[in-house]
């Protein structure tokens, strides 16, 4: 068979579909890292939901029997709020930073790279890859926990805002750190040294104003606190913290992020020579 | 009608080119190149001349120092969209997404540079066939041979039907019988009328593709002109 590679006059290739070149570009940078996390789905999607369902029963079950209610509300329900962030938060962050990461060791980023995709395209591309990982996993933790014990929503109007922000403030974080790291030691690093502890000692299995000085003060100092604060809220309605601030700063704080990830793919930094 | 005669004019144009390290190392100086549409033109240096840094800069994945890079007219440096469109790079590394099938490998680049779906599909079966890779389509790109990940590459690099074709060291570390498939490939890719850009270390693979050949030692062209040329001086 003869097969043309050659060059053809431009206009031969004009698209028929109503979308643009830049928008099918974006799509497919989405669309692969989308099909990556799929094709691994037992770590990428099962291993968390396990991981969630262990904590609930842990916790919920054996702890629980003894705590009963914390502020009111039955210990079970008071964690699940935590656990549904959280888990949006470690995929967010995990998905972004091996990704980049394994292709920058695979070179297969050059593809990308090389190509005629913005920096804004990149890493909107990027980050939503882990935005979309966090988000599926957030939504199956949510609809097994209704099932299993049942999960009220007060506030959807604050909840909703307040879980992609944190998906995003994540995602961005991922990228950060994808794009900064050299090998995966510097991923799992910031992920267990850094990442979880926040999380951890940011409340999600505990109400902080339950906890002894300086412990109680010291919690404050911790951004991941703000943000179980504002989940919380919008699931039950309680919170221990002013949520027009924390959802102010959390705004903020995740748009800074982007930014500064915008100005290192913008320069190329560690992704160009 | 010969593609060749669609277009005329300097494919690529380096003038000046410079690329400086943060370490201090100067892999480029000043370095000047001026490729015509539909040449096949060789890029011929030592490991460390600086080929690829050149290729890296015409494609966006370095950045320069100083110096322009025009692709087809285009800059290829700030305004680069339609360069990169005009550009196909196959790199000396198999960097292949071990994720992938070979399929989804192709379908990508292709969304990577604006093809519409069904456009994707023609080329991607168009492509897989005419490097005799159909039979593999759904296997992931992490089981082929060294032979087929370099054939997938050229195939990738093909896929937005680039008028300059870049091949950096295609043939590095290959056996004989790929590199005369390789050499076949490209040859007749060049007849239908894109324009390569050839880097080798290989003088004979040189004169044996290429129009007009360049070399570059140290980060400089030091020579440059057909291959009767180059043997007279």
């Amino acid at each position: 068979m003869r097969t043309s590679f050659g060059a053809r006059p431009k206009n031969d290739r004009a698209p028929l579909l109503s979308l643009s070149a830049a928008q099918i570009r974006f799509f497919s940078l989405v669309r692969r890292e989308c099909n990556r996390f799929f094709k691994i789905k037992r770590q990428t999607l099962g291993a968390p939901l396990l991981e969630t369902f262990l904590y609930i029963s842990v916790f919920g079950a054996a702890l629980g029997s003894r705590i009963d209610e914390l502020n009111g509300i039955d210990y079970v329900v008071f964690i699940i709020p935590g656990l549904i962030m959280m888990a949006w938060a470690i995929n967010a962050f995990t998905n972004n930073a091996s990704s980049i990461l394994q292709q920058k060791f695979q070179g297969a980023i050059h593809d990308q790279l090389s190509s005629p995709a913005s920096p804004t395209q990149l890493l909107l591309a990027f980050s939503l890859g882990g935005f979309l990982r966090g988000g599926i996993v957030a939504v199956l933790t949510f609809t097994a926990a209704t099932i299993l014990v049942g999960v009220p929503v007060e506030h959807f109007l604050i909840l909703v805002p307040s879980l992609f922000l944190v998906g995003f403030f994540f995602s961005q974080l991922g990228v950060l750190v994808g794009v900064r790291a050299e090998q995966f030691d510097d991923v799992s690093f910031a992920q267990t040294f850094v990442l979880q502890p926040l999380i951890f000692l940011g409340g999600v299995f505990y109400s902080a104003s339950l906890l002894p000085e300086p412990f109680r003060t010291l919690t404050q100092f911790d951004p991941v606190y703000y943000m179980i604060a504002l989940v919380r809220y919008g699931f039950l309605g309680y919170s221990e913290v002013n949520i027009a601030l924390s959802l102010g700063v959390l705004t903020a704080a995740t748009l800074a992020l982007f930014l500064v990830n915008l100005r290192l793919f913008s320069s190329g930094y560690r992704l160009r020579a | 009608m010969d593609s060749r005669e669609i277009e005329t004019g300097r494919a690529l144009e380096i003038t000046d080119l410079v690329k400086r390290y943060p370490t201090g190392t100067e892999a480029l100086r000043e370095v000047s190149l001026d490729i015509e549409t539909g040449e096949f033109f060789g890029l011929l240096g030592p490991n460390g001349a600086g080929k690829s840094t050149l290729i890296h800069c015409t494609t966006g994945l370095a950045q320069p120092t100083s110096g322009s890079i025009s692709v087809f007219g285009h800059d290829a440096i700030d305004d680069y969209g339609d360069a990169r469109l005009a550009v196909g790079l196959a790199p000396q590394e198999l960097n292949l997404d071990w994720f992938l099938t070979l399929e989804e490998s192709l379908d990508y680049h292709g969304g990577y540079f604006g093809m519409p779906k069904k456009a994707r599909k023609e080329r991607t079966a168009e492509l897989l066939e005419a490097f005799s890779l159909s039979s593999k389509k759904d296997d992931r790109t992490q089981t082929l041979s060294g032979g087929m990940k370099r054939r997938l590459i050229l195939a990738r690099a093909l896929m937005h039907r680039p008028r300059l074709l870049i091949l950096d060291e295609p043939t590095a570390g290959v056996d004989v019988e790929l590199r005369l498939e390789l050499w076949q490939y490209v040859q007749r890719i060049n007849e239908e009328g894109t324009t390569i850009l050839l880097t080798t270390h290989y003088l004979e693979e040189a004169e044996q593709l290429c129009d007009r050949i360049a070399f570059i030692n140290d980060g400089q062209i030091v020579a440059q002109g057909t291959s009767p040329e180059l043997s007279a001086e």
